[in-house]
């Protein structure tokens, strides 16, 4: 497999995002404010925020994913490259990849972002940051690896903005379940090596999937 | 338009699966009304010999549109990919009667119709995997890639089945709620009960492959239809 084309692929996608900044922001703006109402419905008391936290946490990085996951091949589309990457010489598993590590930096950097935002109207205490982090890579790899692939599936579709979360949402189940669950742990003060079924559980799903789907890429393609 | 003599020879194995699996489920249900109440949910029971044999055949659907959509991406074949949307088609149709099965039985026997438990969450979460499916395949027209979407959803469906039961029964036991296991009260069955169970799942298994063989064979000559018109 090409290396250097996944790292230019996603490189130029990121550069591309940032340049555009509208959807980007659009994005965060839109995060924002889901915690913001959301912080509202569970009510001013800080043990139920601080209860609800990890379930804010993951539930609005879907959301977020979603809208962030159409961006993936939108722009391709709209600008009618993803013809010039179809033409390209080789197996088209390169595309998958690139794009999957575009999608996984950028849900990566809202993440943090996001972290950052719930930790302070929630009251998530952080102390156990770098774990946090841990369970935010293994999350966020496993729901990019899905939300990519059917991304790139329904490329050409009308209607793959309602499409798109109503085939992503039920197979990232597992993904949602283990890490809500991974960080509430975290945030309780459990001991680590006590979340750490939770960590395996999302690196099976992970590579079950970065593989599986990765296999799949070439054939639901068109052109 | 003609059909195929291999298609109409392919039906007399329909009917005879048809035949035998209604005469089986018959035998079941003379046997499943015949059968001894439970000690503890009394004749409650009899749900059970409707709703296992429906999971079961979930179960077999799963399998079947898996099986059929590795087949269709290795050979090409459309066929293939009718026959996996057709045990999809079975597989959602019999997955909600399992849920509603399931919720009947558990309403007085639990005093409640839905709980988390992992096998409740894990049809569940088929069901909307399914429904996916069937709105791609019909949100589609260009039939090579609806072929090959529809093969890719249904393989990371089937995989997903055992994933998100593993982790819902996680996500329950580090709940510390309590557990209500659906195997309660059948494990030491009587052998009467146990035979009737058993038939009833054999009619099933045979009816599931008798649904195949003619929705398949339905789907096959709508197919042939619309290339007759188309060209």
């Amino acid at each position: 497999m090409p290396y250097t084309r996944v790292f230019w692929l996603a490189w130029r996608d990121l550069t591309l995002e940032f340049r555009g900044r509208a959807g980007i922001l659009s994005v965060v703006f839109f995060l924002a404010v889901m915690l913001f109402i959301l912080g509202l419905a569970f009510g001013p008391n800080p043990q139920d925020l601080r209860k609800a936290a990890p379930g804010v946490f993951w539930v609005a990085l879907a959301f977020a994913g979603s809208l962030l996951a159409n961006r993936a091949f939108g722009l391709e589309v709209e600008d009618g490259t993803l013809d010039d990457l179809l033409l390209t010489s080789g197996s088209r598993e390169w595309i998958y990849f690139g794009k999957l590590l575009f999608q996984l930096l950028l849900l990566l950097g809202v993440g943090v972002l996001l972290l950052i935002i719930t930790a302070g109207l929630f009251y998530l205490p952080l102390t156990a940051w770098p774990w946090y982090l841990l369970t935010l890579l293994l999350g966020t790899l496993g729901y990019a690896a899905i939300s990519t692939f059917y991304a790139g599936m329904l490329a050409r579709l009308r209607g793959r903005e309602v499409l798109l979360p109503l085939l992503l949402f039920p197979l990232v189940v597992p993904v949602v379940l283990s890490a809500v669950r991974a960080m509430g742990d975290l945030a309780t003060g459990v001991p680590v090596g006590e979340v750490a079924s939770w960590w395996r559980l999302l690196a099976v799903f992970d590579v079950i999937y970065v593989v599986a789907c990765g296999l799949l890429f070439p054939n639901i393609l068109e052109g | 338009m003609q059909l195929t003599r291999s298609s109409e020879k392919g039906d007399g194995l329909t009917t005879a699966l048809l035949s035998t699996g209604l005469a089986v489920l018959l035998v079941g249900f003379y046997l499943a009304l015949n059968a001894p109440p439970d000690a503890n949910q009394g004749w409650l029971v009899r749900i059970l010999y409707l709703h296992v044999p429906m999971a079961w055949l979930c179960y077999l659907a799963i399998f079947g549109t898996l099986a059929y959509s590795v087949a269709y991406l290795v050979r090409r074949n459309p066929h293939y990919d009718r026959v996996a949307a057709v045990s999809a088609e079975i597989g959602l149709l019999f997955s909600a009667l399992t849920v509603l099965t399931g919720a009947l039985w558990g309403r007085p026997t639990w005093g409640v119709y839905w709980t988390w438990e992992p096998r409740l969450t894990t049809f569940a979460i088929l069901i909307a995997v399914y429904v996916g499916y069937f709105i791609v395949r019909s949100a589609i027209e260009d039939p090579e890639l609806r072929a090959n979407a529809s093969a890719a959803i249904g393989i990371l469906g089937s995989i997903n089945v055992p994933i998100s039961y593993m982790s819902v029964k996680w996500w329950r036991s580090l709940h510390q709620t309590q557990t209500i296991d659906l195997t309660t009260g059948k494990v030491n069955m009587e052998p009467s009960m146990l035979l009737a169970l058993m038939v009833n799942l054999l009619a099933f298994t045979l009816l599931y492959f008798a649904f195949m063989r003619l929705r398949g064979q339905i789907a096959r000559y709508e197919a042939q239809r619309q290339e007759a018109a188309h060209g």
